[in-house]
């Protein structure tokens, strides 16, 4: 699409009668013109625009009444905002501007309906556009459009607001609760998507510390990570066991939590016939074997790894 | 901190629904009396924290919003004007969605501790379910006219500043125009790397229409008595965001 083309959308998405028709082409093209996060950002309205596609569909949540339609167009929209949030131009300026807290509403929301399931992986796309590197990878795509929301834009690199802030943000604005509730009652690839933003968070000191700061939180998420890998016995997922994994090892940097899951860690990662899956995955076997060992069962540990682990340093209070 | 309009109770005598099909019971139990009592008390439970956290949150997005799109506007009119359509929207908008499952739960619970012992639970709880439905809506409208509300005097203090340095440029016939186009110059690529089409015209009418939309997108609610009589202003105005349409929209107003 030529520069032409994108202005002439963009120009489009303030007119309610043309803006349907431009989320959809926008969305469409957005990964082959790298200036259209700054175009939507600082063109006049657009950002309004979005918002209006956003809110309007509020009264449709509760009762669920949202169609297939109104979906897709507002995940266009979302699409869109996925832009502004992953590039580097604006990626501040959407988080001081608070637009992700527009989208939380629809983290809240319990229908299982495709609709529904949509937009939350769509807004959760969102989320996880702000928190750099890669989003999760999906093995084989379950349904294209919806990986393909949630897989979009990593590995850029931030300028003008840093990891740290990103998380801060996140983390005072509750994220934390919104994503255990998609952790426990999503789809496959939405727990994914979830679990991949907790990991994030996680992994920045400010977030290990926060989830780690009281036994209510530690156990909250500890509970979450714990009914998943239970449901995944049934229903395997190797790339959601990964970012599962990447979650528990980090919590067992943290030294109150390193005793808990001495207690909590579910036993089915100490079995080799569920672990028998990461069998071509070395990183996160390497991971699960840290793990057992930085918590207590060496012997575990052993089956997974042929090297000497030690325990992690500890970190934090 | 969330203020209620103090004429509140007063009015929800009024407007409260006791639906003809609780008319046996509705004499017994004081329902004319007792109704509105769960209802304040619903609100005041629900209220504050939802009114707080959504006039903050639509604060901020609108101030950055306006202050972005109106950067070289000349016209404090056209930047309060944008804010206050953007902000109620907004505010509004997040109260609502935010309020109605807690209010529902809320006033069920109220109604259930002024209700309950006077008569047997499996009545109680169809009365209490036809009650809260037909009362959530009023709560409701009464929870997101208090955002709305609120969100226009706040944003209106933060944008304070903003006002005034239009003003104080026109009373000194200084170009406001030219500066904060200059100013915008230093700070970046964006928005001057952006393509004409795109960049903020000061009162140009198909831009200014995008914020005039935020009056026209439906509320949540169906029209409400309350929600009438509190607005009857319903339709959009006569829009003071646009210039006369004397052919001279785009050019610089501030001379």
């Amino acid at each position: 699409m030529s520069s032409n083309e994108i202005e002439t959308y963009v120009h489009q998405l303030i007119n309610p009668a043309t803006r349907e028709n431009a989320l959809l082409e926008l969305s469409k093209k957005r990964e082959n013109f790298p200036e259209l996060a700054p175009y939507l950002w600082y063109s006049f309205g657009t950002i309004a625009a979005l918002l209006q596609e956003i809110v309007s569909i509020y009264p449709l949540l509760s009762p669920p009444a949202l169609t297939a339609h109104a979906s897709n167009r507002v995940c266009n929209a979302l699409a869109l905002l996925q832009c502004v949030a992953s590039h580097p131009e604006t990626r501040g300026l959407f988080l001081q501007a608070h637009v992700p807290l527009f989208l939380y509403p629809f983290l809240n929301t319990v229908s299982k309906t495709r609709p529904f399931e949509y937009l939350r992986l769509t807004s959760l796309g969102v989320i996880g556009a702000l928190v750099k590197e890669r989003m999760p990878q999906a093995g084989h795509r379950v349904c294209g459009a919806m990986a393909e929301i949630a897989l979009l834009h990593g590995g850029r690199t931030t300028l003008g607001v840093d990891d740290t802030d990103v998380i801060n943000f996140l983390l005072s604005t509750e994220i934390i609760p919104l994503c255990l509730r998609t952790m426990e009652m999503g789809s496959e690839l939405s727990k994914t998507v979830a679990t991949f933003i907790v990991q994030k968070i996680l992994l920045d000191d400010v977030g290990l510390n926060y989830i780690c700061a009281t036994a209510e939180r530690f156990f909250a998420v500890g509970a979450v990570l714990g009914n998943m890998v239970v449901m995944l016995a049934e229903q395997p997922s190797p790339r959601l066991l990964k970012h599962i994994i990447r979650c528990y090892l980090r919590l067992s940097d943290n030294p109150r939590a390193r005793e808990a899951l001495r207690q909590c860690l579910p036993e089915l990662l100490r079995n080799p016939g569920f672990t028998a899956c990461l069998k071509s995955d070395d990183t996160t076997r390497r991971w699960l074997a840290q793990l057992l060992v930085n918590v207590g069962f060496p012997e575990a540990a052993a089956q997974l790894s042929n090297e000497m682990l030690q325990p992690t340093p500890l970190q934090g209070q | 901190m969330a203020t209620a309009d103090p004429n509140l109770f007063a009015k929800l005598h009024n407007f409260v629904v006791i639906n003809p099909s609780l008319a046996g019971l509705a004499e017994r139990l004081q329902l004319k009396r007792l109704v509105p009592v769960a209802v304040d008390r619903a609100i005041v439970e629900i209220m504050p924290p939802v009114v707080e956290r959504s006039v903050t949150i639509a604060c901020m997005t609108a101030y950055e919003m306006v202050t972005k799109d109106y950067a070289v506007d000349p016209d404090e009119n056209r930047l309060r004007s944008a804010a206050h359509l953007m902000v109620s929207s907004l505010a509004g908008s997040l109260a609502l969605v935010t309020c109605k499952e807690p209010l529902r739960v809320s006033l069920a619970n109220q109604l259930h501790a002024l209700l309950s012992g006077q008569m047997e639970a499996h009545v109680l709880e169809g009365a209490l379910q036809v009650l809260v439905n037909d009362n959530l809506e009023l709560g409701c409208s009464i929870i997101e006219r208090a955002a709305t509300d609120k969100a226009v005097r706040d944003i209106d203090k933060s944008l304070a500043a903003a006002y005034e340095a239009r003003g104080n440029a026109r009373a000194r016939g200084q170009p406001f125009y030219e500066r904060a186009l200059y100013a915008q110059s230093q700070q970046g690529r964006f928005p001057a790397a952006l393509p004409e089409s795109l960049k903020p015209k000061p009162g140009l009418p198909q831009q200014q229409r995008v914020y005039e939309d935020f009056a026209r997108m439906p509320r949540a609610l169906p029209p409400h008595p309350l929600n009438a009589s509190f607005r009857p202003d319903g339709a959009p105005p006569a829009s003071p965001l646009q210039q006369p349409q004397d052919g001279s929209a785009v050019q610089v107003p501030d001379k």
